[in-house]
């Protein structure tokens, strides 16, 4: 690639008027999200926050290309995304490993495709340094079933990283762990992606982590019809260091803005819904 | 070790022996006796408690193929089935055992011979002595009986001639005009007519009660002839091994033959004038092909019930690999492909529920228009060049049954296929679209390893029910194997044909019990994720 056709770096992703309507065979489509827009520059960490059923994960099965979109565009590396590929790398909040397969073999799998001209051995070499990134060095050759949870979501993050994607989606990676386990392996996942200066985009609900982890907030109303709310910038260096960046005064600062917007977008659907019931409890009574 | 041993023992399915490795590794002796308890002993014992049943409740229920046989005369018969085996074996060997060791053969079995002709004797003697006494017994008990029967039948026979008698007495004073007198003699007829009836009848009960008593069963006497039977088969054998080994013997009547030939061939060189000269010529070429064919000859081995076995077993796997190479593709397209699936379903449907004995004929017709000549045909004489198959003479019928099982069990395994393939989790589809997989690596390494546990599980039950298939076709199409041993029993009415059935039903039965095993154990070895297995 010549550096002219090169992507600018500050839109290396871009989202515009993203949205996604399911119908409803009773009623009007249920819109769930609506006129999403963001931009993502080069080698950024993102995160999107909101709360359950707000249509995160809906707005990242759409870049990944898993979900087909309602309407508006999204623009990864200067070509628009027309279905999955593994230049967008998804991280499934369950591993999805395939269990007939050992932790080395689901790793491979991916690599055999995005690299076809490798030779064997060169293929062997790419997912055993990604096994051992994420730590596995010693259970390279265990089936999924003999691994722990964080073990086998550790297989998933190395499957994902050693497609070399251009954008890395993680849907919610750690939600299922314990929390030690949550921390080991964020860690790990940061380590990883300073050192390859992968474009990331996480969806989560853990507000801590949203701020540990990454460069940028996007805060996602309440849905349906959800959107952009508020972006919130992390201005902490990388790489970073769990224990400094939990001391220094503006993580508590940053955490309490993301707990407030989070709070009340709880309101204003509690407000909303209680407007929608109304009508309805009338009508029983 | 200890851990290994129960690793293997989970595999294999055969759970009930684990508590016993637990026990003996002393791990918690209480819970171990106890499942050993549910899982061994109560079994055992529920059997037991059956062939107690069985052997006290068969013998009241007497059939006109003789009487229902006990678990004992079940045993015998299976022991004479491998007795039967074993022999036929010795003759086999024996046709062409070839020098000494033919000679030592031939030694043993006049000893032996030698050795059982006395106890002929003492075998007849105790029959004879047995029947002399059960007689003798009889005749005690039912004295008193026929003396009855004597004295009523005595009575009875004057009784009625004197009713007879008296009856033409009055016939002769009736007038002939006195109509009302002869209607009442009519009347009077009748019932003379009734009593001889009755009485005729109740001599009849007196003498069937005299029968039973001789009919009864005498343990004495059926244990000798037992002993007599066993001892007179023993001597028609080692006679006939004797004659497989001398006159019959390969090598002997090749030899016989070659002596002719020398003597063909002095005369030949002598012969006087070509008339004499060409006969003899010919007579030596015939004389030759004829002492080839001997060398090249076997025993001409009746199929005994082991062999049929082994032949319904081949038959059985060649039907089962045959419905799963059609099953499998068939199924996999299904799964895939809707509109596949569609265009199927009317097939599976409507094919699905025939009956074998609809198919096999069916079959057998079809593979007769394939192999007009089984005796010259690639694919027969293909099969007899087999190693180890190739003594089952694989035949037309053989191939009709195969194909029956096929198209009796492949349902299964299509459906479960189908299933298999048509049911993989979302999880693993994303991952194939992330990733951008190919069509082929798609379905090899996503889709086919997914289904293989649902695939295996019908593959069981295609198995099982090729098994019970088998023995249906074979019956119908006489092909030899367990089916056609059935039949041949159930029609030759032999004494123990009936005895030899209920072997039958057990060696069937333990036979697909084997089968459905051993497909328990290839389904846990492809079930990645520890898929419960039934039992």
């Amino acid at each position: 690639m010549t550096p002219e056709d090169r992507t600018p770096d500050d839109k290396f992703v871009e989202i515009s008027g993203l949205t996604k309507a399911y119908p409803n065979p009773y009623g009007d489509d249920v819109v769930v999200v609506s006129d999403f827009n963001l931009t993502i520059k080069r080698g950024e960490i993102v995160s999107l926050i909101g709360h359950s059923g707000c249509g995160k994960s809906t707005v990242l099965t759409m870049v990944a290309g898993l979900n087909a979109t309602s309407g508006g565009g999204i623009v990864v590396d200067g070509r628009e995304v027309a279905g999955p590929g593994p230049d967008r790398a998804v991280v499934f909040q369950a591993p999805c490993l395939l269990p007939w397969m050992t932790a080395f073999g689901n790793v491979l799998l991916g690599v055999r495709n995005v690299y076809p001209h490798a030779d064997v051995e060169e293929r062997r070499d790419m997912v055993e340094y990604c096994l051992e990134a994420v730590g596995l060095a010693d259970a390279m050759h265990k089936r999924p079933c003999e691994l722990s949870g964080g073990m086998q979501q550790r297989v998933g993050v190395a499957r994902a990283i050693a497609l070399k994607p251009k954008l890395l989606l993680l849907d919610e990676p750690f939600g299922r762990l314990d929390s030690l386990t949550r921390m080991q392996l964020q860690d790990v996942v940061l380590r990883t992606l300073d050192e390859h200066a992968i474009t990331t985009m996480i969806v989560t609900h853990d507000v801590d982590e949203a701020v540990f982890m990454c460069d940028r907030v996007c805060m996602m109303t309440t849905g349906p019809n959800a959107r952009v709310g508020r972006l919130l910038d992390i201005p902490f260096q990388r790489p970073r260091r769990r224990d400094e960046v939990i001391e220094s005064p503006e993580y508590f600062e940053l955490r309490a803005q993301l707990l407030e917007f989070l709070a009340a977008q709880e309101h204003a659907t509690v407000a909303s819904r209680a407007d929608a019931d109304d009508p309805q409890q009338c009508a029983a009574a | 070790m200890k851990y290994k041993i129960l690793k293997a023992i989970d595999v294999s399915g055969l759970t009930f022996l684990a508590p016993i490795v637990r026990l003996a590794t002393g791990e918690e002796p209480d819970v171990q006796i106890r499942a050993i308890m549910q899982m061994i002993v109560v079994p055992i014992v529920a059997f037991a408690v059956f062939v107690g049943l069985w052997s006290q409740l068969a013998p009241r229920h007497k059939t006109k193929s003789g009487e229902v046989p006990t678990p004992a005369v079940v045993w015998d018969a299976a022991q004479g089935i491998w007795t039967f085996h074993a022999r036929e074996g010795d003759k086999e060997t024996a046709y062409v055992l070839a020098g000494e060791q033919r000679e030592s053969a031939l030694m043993a079995a006049k000893d032996r011979l030698a050795e059982i002709d006395p106890l002929t004797e003492l075998a007849d003697r105790q029959v004879a002595d047995a029947e002399q006494e059960k007689s003798a017994q009889v005749a005690e008990l039912t004295a008193p009986l026929r003396t009855k029967l004597a004295v009523v039948s005595e009575r009875y026979g004057a009784d009625q001639a004197a009713r007879k008698a008296r009856w033409m007495e009055r016939a002769d004073r009736t007038a002939v005009s006195d109509t009302d007198a002869r209607l009442a003699l009519l009347g009077a007829w009748n019932e003379h007519d009734l009593r001889t009836r009755e009485e005729r009848e109740e001599l009849k009960n007196l003498r069937a009660e005299i029968d039973t008593v001789g009919a009864q069963a005498f343990p004495a006497l059926s244990a000798a002839q037992k002993a007599q039977t066993a001892i007179a088969e023993e001597r028609q054998f080692l006679r006939k091994r004797i004659e497989v080994l001398t006159a019959y013997n390969r090598n002997e009547k090749a030899r016989a033959g070659e002596q002719q030939l020398a003597d063909l061939r002095s005369k030949y060189l002598q012969a006087d004038g070509g008339a004499a000269m060409a006969g003899l010529a010919a007579n030596i070429a015939r004389t030759r092909t004829r002492v080839e064919s001997i060398r090249e000859s076997n025993y001409a081995r009746p199929y005994t019930l082991p062999m049929q076995i082994l032949r319904s077993l081949l038959c059985v796997f060649v039907g089962f690999l045959l419905g799963s190479l059609i099953a499998i593709p068939i199924g996999i397209l299904c799964g895939l492909s809707p509109t596949f699936m569609a265009a199927m379903m009317p097939f599976i449907a409507l094919f699905k529920p025939v009956s074998p004995i609809v198919w096999l004929p069916i079959a057998l017709i079809v593979v007769g228009g394939f192999i007009p000549d089984p005796d010259d045909h690639w694919l027969i004489n293909g099969f007899a060049g087999l190693p180890l198959v190739g003594w089952m003479k694989i035949n037309p019928a053989f191939l009709a049954s195969a194909i029956t099982v096929a198209l009796c069990s492949m349902w299964a395994t299509m459906v479960n296929t189908a299933l298999g393939v048509a049911s993989i989790d979302d999880d693993h589809t994303n991952v194939a679209r992330m990733l951008r997989l190919s069509a082929r690596e798609r379905l090899f390494r996503i889709v086919l390893p997914s289904a293989l546990p649902l695939i295996f599980a019908g593959l069981r039950i295609s198995l099982s029910v090729g098994w019970m298939v088998l023995i249906a076709a074979e019956l119908l199409s006489s092909s030899e194997g367990i089916g056609k041993y059935v039949w041949d029993m159930f029609n030759n009415g032999a004494s123990d044909s009936f005895a030899k059935m209920f072997v039958v039903v057990f060696v069937v039965g333990s036979i697909g019990l084997a089968l459905d095993r051993i497909m328990i154990v290839f389904q846990r070895l492809v079930s990645f994720d520890g898929a419960p297995t039934a039992i």
